[in-house]
C-alpha cells in the first residue's frame, strides 16, 4: 500500500447542534480517482467544504503529503495543493481564458505590480495543450464566455493545473455535458492520474462511477460507510450502502399504454419551428412534427444543440413568439406567445437549472409552491395565505418534502426537496401538458426514484409529458416512444421495446 | 427602432435649447452675464434685476448663462462670451481664483467686465459691485443688541437667550455674517443658547429649531442668515405655539421673501443684501457710453421692518 | 436567542434600540425624554420615510429609484402652483399632483421594464429631467402666497385651509399631521407587498425575474406598478414638504433619494432585491429619525454629525448583518 496523499482522520463537523458529519476517516492515494458518493445530504459537501478551507472549524484532522492539513479560507487551500471545480463553475465569464487561468496567481513583474500577460498567455496555452483542449493562442485571450460549458469546464481544471494542485475535487463535473464532451472530460481526467493528482469525484450517476472510478467511499446520514476498490463494488452494492436498502428496480413500470390511443392528443406540432433570437442564426428547431397523448411520456433524446431545450422554450413561450408552424394542445390550435398565456391553457415547463429559472431562492417554500399560480390562491387580487398554506401542505404532503416549514425560504432545502417542489409549483397550476427537462438533475437516487412513481401516478391521470434528460438511462427507463433531435430536427423516433442506448445515441449523434 | 427615433428627438431638443442662446449682433449692445448658480432665489433675483433695468433701455440685450455651481463651468462661459465678442459682460463669480485668468484675458482682449457679489484676484476688470456680507452681520447684531434691550426683562438686568442658525459654514457669506454679527453684540447682556448649521435650508432650519425649542425653556429672538432660514424657525416656533414670545430676524431682504415675511409681521426685520443687478446696468451703460466709472462701488443696504417696509425700508 | 436573531425585524429593532440608547444617555438635559421630541422626530422623518415607503417597493422588486427627491420638489411646485396661484379645490390640486408623480413614476417604470435600461440610469436621467422640469414649471423661484403682479408689485393670497390641515397636530396635538400621512403610507405599501397578488409579484421579480417570468410573473406590470406607486409616494411627500413649507419649493428634495435608500438599508431590505418589506422600513426610518434629533438637541456641530451618522450607519448596517 503506498503512502496516502491526503488523509481524512475521524473529521467531523457540527452546524447549530446538527452533525452534519461525523467521524469520518479514509485515505486517497495520489494517482488514483477517487470517487466520492452517497446521497445528497449525506455529507459530501461539508466534507469537501472542510478540504476546501470554506469550514475552518473543524473536528479531527487532514494530512497531506504527511503534514497536517488545516485550510483557514478557500486560499488558503488552493495554495496547499488543492482545487475544487464546483457543479457552479467559479470562472469570471468576462474575463479572458489566461486572465482566469491565473486568477488570484497572475505572473507579475516590476516587485508584483506589473501584470506580465504575455508570460500568462504562453503559459494558459502550454497547460491547455497538455489537456488537449483545443484552444489557440488568440482564444487565450477571449472572454470566458465565449466558449461552450464544456470548454469551460476543463478550463477550470486548467486553473487547478496552474496552481500546481495535487489534489483535485470535482463536483458533478458532468451534469450540464453531453455524452462526447464527457468523453473528452474522462480523458482529461485519465491524463490528471497519470500526473499522479489524486482526482476526488463527486457524482450521482452509476455508469460514470463504473467508468471512471478506482476506488469508491461512501457517505451516508454524514458518517462514513465504506470505501472499497471500484472492482469489489458492483452497482447494487453501492446502491445498498447509500441509500441503506436494496432498490431492485429504478425505473417504475409503464401504465396500461394508452400511448398511441384513439384520443385527441394532449399536444401535437406540424413542422414547428423555432427562430433563434439572433436573426443572423439558423433556426434553433425546424419542422419537427410530434404528437403525445394524454397519460403518455415523450422522451425528446438530443445532445447540446439539438434544439430539445428551444423546443422546450418556443413551445411554452419562454422567448415571446418565435414558433413557425401549427400546434394544437387537446385539438385547439395554440400560438406560443408568453409564458403567462401557455400556464392559462394547460402548460408547464420544468426548466434544467432550478436555481436560475426555477425557484426564487429567498422566498419561502409555500410562496414557490404557489408562484404559478398565483391567482388561484389570491382572488381579486388579495393574497390568501390561508389557500396558500393549505396546498402548500398538500403537495409537500403529495410529493414528500421533507420540510421543517411552509414559510422555510427554499434555498434552505436539499437539492431533491427544492426540485420537488418546482415540481408542486406547476402540478398547481393543473398542467395537461408538462414539458420536464432534466427533472432529476442534482437529485439523490432515492428522491430519483420517488419523482420517477410521481411522474407515473400523473400520467396514470391523464396528464402529458414531453422529457428531456441527460442521463439516457432515465430517458429509455422512463419514456413510452422517444423521438430524437439532431440540429433541430428529428433522426429518428424509437418505441420503447426498439430503444437501446446505441441506437437512440447513434442517432443524436446524426447518423442514420 | 423605435428606440433610435426617440434617442434621435431627444438628440434634436437638447440642440435646439443649446442654440437658443446664441448673441446676435446688430444695431444693440449686446450684454452677456454670466451667472454662477441658478439654484438659489437671491441669484434669481439677480439675473431679474438685470433683465428688469436693461428692458428699460431698448438698445441693450443681455445673454444670460447659468454654470449650475460648477467653476470650470464658469470659466468656459466666460470663453465663449469672448469668442462672441460681446460689447460687455457682467459676471458673478462663484470663486475668485479660479476666475480670476478667465476674467483678465476678457478685459485685456477689450471687454469691458463689470464684477458682482464675490470679488476676483488682481485689478484686471472695469468695476466691482458688491454688499459686505461682515457689515451687514454687523448691523444686524447692533440692531437686535438694540431691540433686545427694549425687552422688560433686560430692563430690569437680565440677559437675552439667542438663537443662531448659521448658513453653510464652509461658505463666505455664512462665515462673514457669523463674524459682523458677533462683533456687533460682544459686551452686550445676550447668550447664544443653541447654535446649528441649516446649510441655508428652511427644512433644515425648522428641524433645528424644533430642537432648539426642546432643549430650551426661553428664546427672546432667533437670528437666522438668510430669509427662508428664519421663515423655518417661525414655523417650528409656530407649530409648538411658541411663536409670540420670540423675535425672528434674517437677511437677505428679496421682495416675495423676506419683505413679504415682515409685513406679514413673521419676521421682526430682514435686512437687505443688494443684488446689485440694477447698479450692474446702469454702470454698464455708463460704460458703453464712454463714460468713466469707479473701479469699486459698495451697495448701499437697508433694513425692513414691520412700521418701514411699506416705505421701502431704511438705509442702514 | 441565535434564532430570534434570524429574524429581520429583531435585527432591525436592535439597531433602533441601539441608537435609542444613545438618545438616553446624550439626552441633552433631559430633553429627549420629553414627549414633544419624539413627537417632531416623528415629523421631521416623515417626508423621508414616504419617499421610502416607495422605495422599498422599487427595491424589492430588484430596482432603485434616485429620481424620488426631484419628483419630490416637481410636486411641492405643482401643488403649490395649483392651490396658491390657481386657486384650485385641494382635492383636484392633490390629485392633479398625484397624478403628476404616478406619470413620472411610469416614465422610469416604462425605460426599465419595457426598454430594459438600467434603473440607476433610467432613474438618474428622470432625477434631472423632473428637477429642470420643477424649475421651467416655476421660473426659479418659489412658489409662495407672494405673488409678483406684471407691474412688479406683490400681493398676498391667503394660504388655502390644506396647508395648515397638513401642518397641523392631531390627537390632541400629540402627533404631527404629515406623521398620520407617513403612517398610511407606510399601510398602503404594507398591503401592497403581504396583502396582494402584484406584491407576491414584486418579490418574485426582485428575488429571481427569470424564474418568475418563466413561472407566469406578468414582470413588466409588477415595476410600472413599483415605479408607478414609488412616483405617488413621492408626490404625497411633495405635498406634505410644500405645507409645511408654506411654499412649493423647485429646489426641495434635493438629496432627499439618498436618505430615503439609506433608510431601507438600516430597515434590512436588501438592495439586491426579493427580499425586506415596509415594517422594516418604518423602523429604519424611526432609527434615522433619532439618529438626527440626538444629534441636533446635541447641537453637534455640522462636521461631527456627518462623520458620526456615517459611522452610526455603518455600525446599525453591521448589527443586523445577516450570519452566514
Amino acid at each position: 500500500m503506498p503512502e496516502p496523499l491526503l488523509r481524512f482522520a475521524r473529521v467531523g463537523k457540527s452546524f447549530g447542534g446538527v452533525r452534519a458529519l461525523d467521524d469520518v476517516s479514509f485515505d486517497v492515494l495520489a494517482g488514483e480517482v477517487h470517487v466520492l458518493a452517497g446521497e445528497n445530504g449525506a455529507g459530501k459537501s461539508t466534507l469537501i467544504k472542510i478540504l476546501a478551507g470554506v469550514h475552518p472549524g473543524f473536528d479531527g484532522e487532514m494530512t497531506l503529503q504527511g503534514k497536517p492539513l488545516r485550510p483557514a479560507s478557500p486560499d488558503d487551500a488552493r495554495r496547499s495543493g488543492i482545487s475544487v471545480i464546483h457543479q457552479e463553475l467559479s470562472l469570471v465569464d468576462s474575463m479572458s481564458v489566461s486572465d482566469n487561468i491565473h486568477l488570484g496567481r497572475e505572473s507579475r513583474r516590476l516587485g508584483g505590480w506589473w501584470l506580465d500577460r504575455p508570460a500568462q498567455v504562453a503559459r494558459s496555452a502550454e497547460l491547455c495543450r497538455q489537456l488537449n483542449l483545443e484552444l489557440s493562442e488568440a482564444d487565450m485571450a477571449r472572454p470566458v464566455e465565449a466558449f461552450s460549458l464544456s470548454v469551460k469546464n476543463r478550463i477550470e481544471i486548467a486553473k487547478a493545473l496552474a496552481f500546481e494542485a495535487r489534489v483535485i475535487v470535482m463536483d458533478e463535473p458532468t451534469s450540464a455535458l453531453d455524452r462526447p464532451e464527457v468523453d473528452k472530460l474522462f480523458t482529461l481526467v485519465a491524463a490528471l492520474r497519470a500526473r499522479g493528482c489524486a482526482v476526488i469525484y463527486i457524482t450521482h450517476k452509476m455508469e460514470e462511477i463504473a467508468r471512471v472510478a478506482d476506488r469508491i467511499t461512501v457517505l451516508r446520514d454524514g458518517k462514513w460507510v465504506g470505501t472499497a476498490p471500484a472492482g469489489e463494488c458492483p452497482e447494487r452494492r453501492l446502491i445498498q450502502w447509500m441509500v441503506g436498502r436494496d432498490l431492485s428496480e429504478q425505473f417504475p413500470p409503464p401504465g396500461e399504454g394508452r400511448a398511441g390511443g384513439t384520443a385527441a392528443p394532449a399536444l401535437e406540432t406540424r413542422g414547428l419551428g423555432v427562430r433563434d433570437p439572433d436573426p443572423s442564426r439558423r433556426n434553433a428547431v425546424g419542422g419537427v412534427s410530434l404528437r403525445v397523448a394524454p397519460g403518455e411520456i415523450l422522451g425528446i433524446a438530443g445532445l447540446q444543440g439539438s434544439g430539445a431545450a428551444e423546443l422546450f422554450q418556443g413551445l411554452f413561450g419562454s422567448r415571446g413568439a418565435c414558433c413557425t408552424g401549427e400546434v394544437t394542445l387537446g385539438g385547439v390550435p395554440f400560438h406560443p406567445k408568453n409564458p403567462r398565456d401557455s400556464i392559462g391553457r394547460g402548460l408547464a415547463h420544468l426548466t434544467a437549472d432550478r436555481k436560475a429559472t426555477g425557484l426564487v431562492l429567498g422566498m419561502s417554500v409555500g410562496a414557490n409552491v404557489s408562484l404559478a399560480s398565483l391567482p388561484g390562491v389570491s382572488p381579486m387580487g388579495l393574497l390568501r395565505r390561508g389557500i396558500e398554506r393549505s396546498r402548500a401542505r398538500h403537495w409537500a404532503g403529495a410529493l414528500g418534502i421533507r420540510l421543517a416549514s411552509i414559510e422555510q425560504p427554499v434555498g434552505t432545502l436539499s437539492g431533491g426537496n427544492q426540485q420537488k417542489v418546482v415540481l408542486a409549483k406547476w402540478l398547481c397550476t393543473g398542467p395537461r401538458v408538462l414539458l420536464l427537462e432534466d427533472p432529476t438533475r442534482g437529485v439523490d437516487v432515492g428522491a430519483k426514484r420517488e419523482i420517477y412513481s410521481l411522474m407515473r401516478a400523473w400520467t396514470g391521470q391523464g396528464m402529458a409529458i414531453l422529457l428531456i434528460s441527460s442521463e439516457l438511462p432515465e430517458l429509455l427507463g422512463l419514456s413510452d416512444r422517444i423521438l430524437v433531435l439532431h440540429r433541430g430536427s428529428v433522426s429518428a423516433e424509437f418505441t420503447r421495446a426498439e430503444a437501446t442506448q446505441e441506437k437512440v445515441l447513434a442517432a443524436a449523434m446524426g447518423s442514420q | 427602432m423605435s428606440k433610435h427615433a426617440l434617442s434621435l428627438v431627444l438628440t434634436l431638443c437638447l440642440a435646439a435649447t443649446a442654440l437658443a442662446g446664441k448673441p446676435r449682433h446688430g444695431d444693440k449692445w449686446i450684454i452677456g452675464m454670466s451667472q454662477c448658480n441658478l439654484g438659489e432665489p437671491w441669484r434669481v433675483q439677480m439675473n431679474a434685476d438685470i433683465l428688469k433695468a436693461a428692458r428699460a433701455h431698448p438698445e441693450l440685450e443681455v445673454v444670460f448663462k447659468d454654470a449650475q455651481n460648477d467653476t470650470l463651468a464658469q470659466a468656459a462661459q466666460i470663453g465663449e462670451f469672448v469668442n462672441a465678442e460681446v460689447d460687455l459682460l457682467i459676471v458673478s463669480p462663484k470663486e475668485a481664483a479660479p476666475l480670476t485668468p478667465p476674467v483678465a484675458e476678457a478685459f485685456r482682449r477689450g471687454i469691458p467686465v463689470v464684477v458682482l457679489d464675490r470679488r476676483v484676484l488682481g485689478g484686471d476688470y472695469t468695476q466691482f459691485i458688491g454688499a459686505d456680507n461682515r457689515r451687514i452681520g454687523r448691523a444686524a447684531g447692533e440692531w437686535i443688541a438694540r431691540r433686545l434691550a427694549a425687552l422688560p426683562r433686560m430692563k430690569a438686568g437680565g440677559r437675552a437667550r439667542l438663537v443662531e442658525l448659521k448658513g453653510l459654514m464652509t461658505s463666505t457669506p455664512g462665515q462673514d455674517r457669523d463674524a459682523g454679527f458677533r462683533e456687533a453684540i460682544k459686551g452686550a447682556p445676550v447668550d447664544i443658547v443653541f447654535e446649528a448649521d441649516m446649510k441655508w435650508l428652511e427644512p433644515e432650519a425648522r428641524k433645528e429649531m424644533e430642537s432648539a425649542l426642546a432643549v430650551n425653556e426661553q428664546i427672546d429672538l432667533v437670528y437666522a442668515h438668510n430669509d427662508p432660514g428664519a421663515h423655518g424657525a417661525y414655523l417650528a416656533a409656530k407649530a409648538a405655539g411658541r411663536e409670540g414670545d420670540i423675535l425672528f430676524v434674517g437677511i437677505d431682504g428679496l421682495p416675495q421673501e423676506g419683505q413679504a415675511y415682515v409685513r406679514q409681521r413673521l419676521l421682526a426685520a430682514s435686512f437687505e443684501y443688494p443684488t446689485g443687478g440694477k447698479e450692474a446696468v446702469a454702470s454698464a451703460l455708463r460704460i458703453l457710453n464712454g463714460e468713466s466709472v469707479p473701479k469699486e462701488v459698495a451697495l448701499e443696504s437697508r433694513v425692513f421692518t414691520p412700521d418701514n417696509v411699506a416705505r421701502g425700508g431704511d438705509s442702514l | 436567542m441565535k434564532a430570534a436573531f434570524q429574524i429581520p425585524w429583531v435585527r432591525a429593532l436592535l439597531a433602533l434600540a441601539l441608537v435609542f440608547a444613545i438618545g438616553c444617555l446624550c439626552n441633552a438635559h433631559g430633553a429627549f425624554f420629553h414627549w414633544s421630541t419624539h413627537r417632531d422626530m416623528l415629523r421631521q422623518v416623515s417626508v423621508y420615510g414616504i419617499l421610502a415607503c416607495g422605495m422599498t417597493l422599487v427595491v424589492v422588486s430588484g430596482g432603485i429609484d434616485l429620481a424620488v427627491g426631484s419628483v419630490l420638489g416637481l410636486s411641492a411646485v405643482i401643488f403649490s402652483t395649483a392651490t396658491l396661484h390657481h386657486g384650485l379645490p385641494a382635492f383636484l390640486a392633490v390629485a392633479l399632483t398625484l397624478g403628476a408623480g404616478a406619470a413620472a413614476g411610469l416614465a422610469s417604470g416604462t425605460l426599465v421594464s419595457r426598454l430594459r435600461v438600467q434603473p440607476f440610469i433610467a432613474t438618474l436621467a428622470l432625477m434631472v429631467f423632473a428637477r429642470g422640469l420643477a424649475k421651467a414649471l416655476s421660473g426659479g423661484q418659489k412658489i409662495s402666497r407672494v405673488i409678483q403682479q406684471p407691474d412688479g408689485s406683490f400681493s398676498y393670497v391667503d394660504l388655502p385651509t390644506v396647508f395648515a390641515r397638513l401642518d397641523a397636530r392631531v390627537l390632541g396635538g400629540n402627533v404631527a399631521a404629515v406623521s398620520l400621512v407617513f403612517l398610511a403610507c407606510v399601510l398602503v405599501s404594507w398591503v401592497v407587498l403581504s396583502r396582494l397578488r402584484y406584491g407576491r409579484y414584486l418579490y418574485a421579480t426582485g428575488g429571481n425575474e427569470d424564474a418568475a417570468r418563466l413561472s407566469g410573473v406578468p414582470v413588466v406590470r409588477a415595476k410600472l406598478l413599483a415605479y408607478g406607486l414609488c412616483g405617488v409616494f413621492a408626490a404625497v411627500a411633495g405635498i406634505c414638504q410644500a405645507a409645511q413649507e408654506e411654499q412649493g419649493d423647485p429646489e426641495a428634495g434635493t438629496g432627499y433619494e439618498l436618505t430615503a435608500i439609506a433608510i431601507v438599508v438600516i430597515g434590512g431590505t436588501s438592495l439586491a432585491g426579493g427580499r425586506g418589506g415596509v415594517g422594516l422600513t418604518l423602523i429604519g426610518a424611526i432609527t434615522i429619525g433619532y439618529l438626527e434629533k440626538i444629534l441636533s438637541i446635541n447641537a453637534v456641530p455640522e462636521a461631527s454629525r456627518l462623520m458620526l451618522t456615517g459611522a452610526i450607519i455603518v455600525a446599525a448596517v453591521l448589527l443586523q448583518r445577516r450570519k452566514p
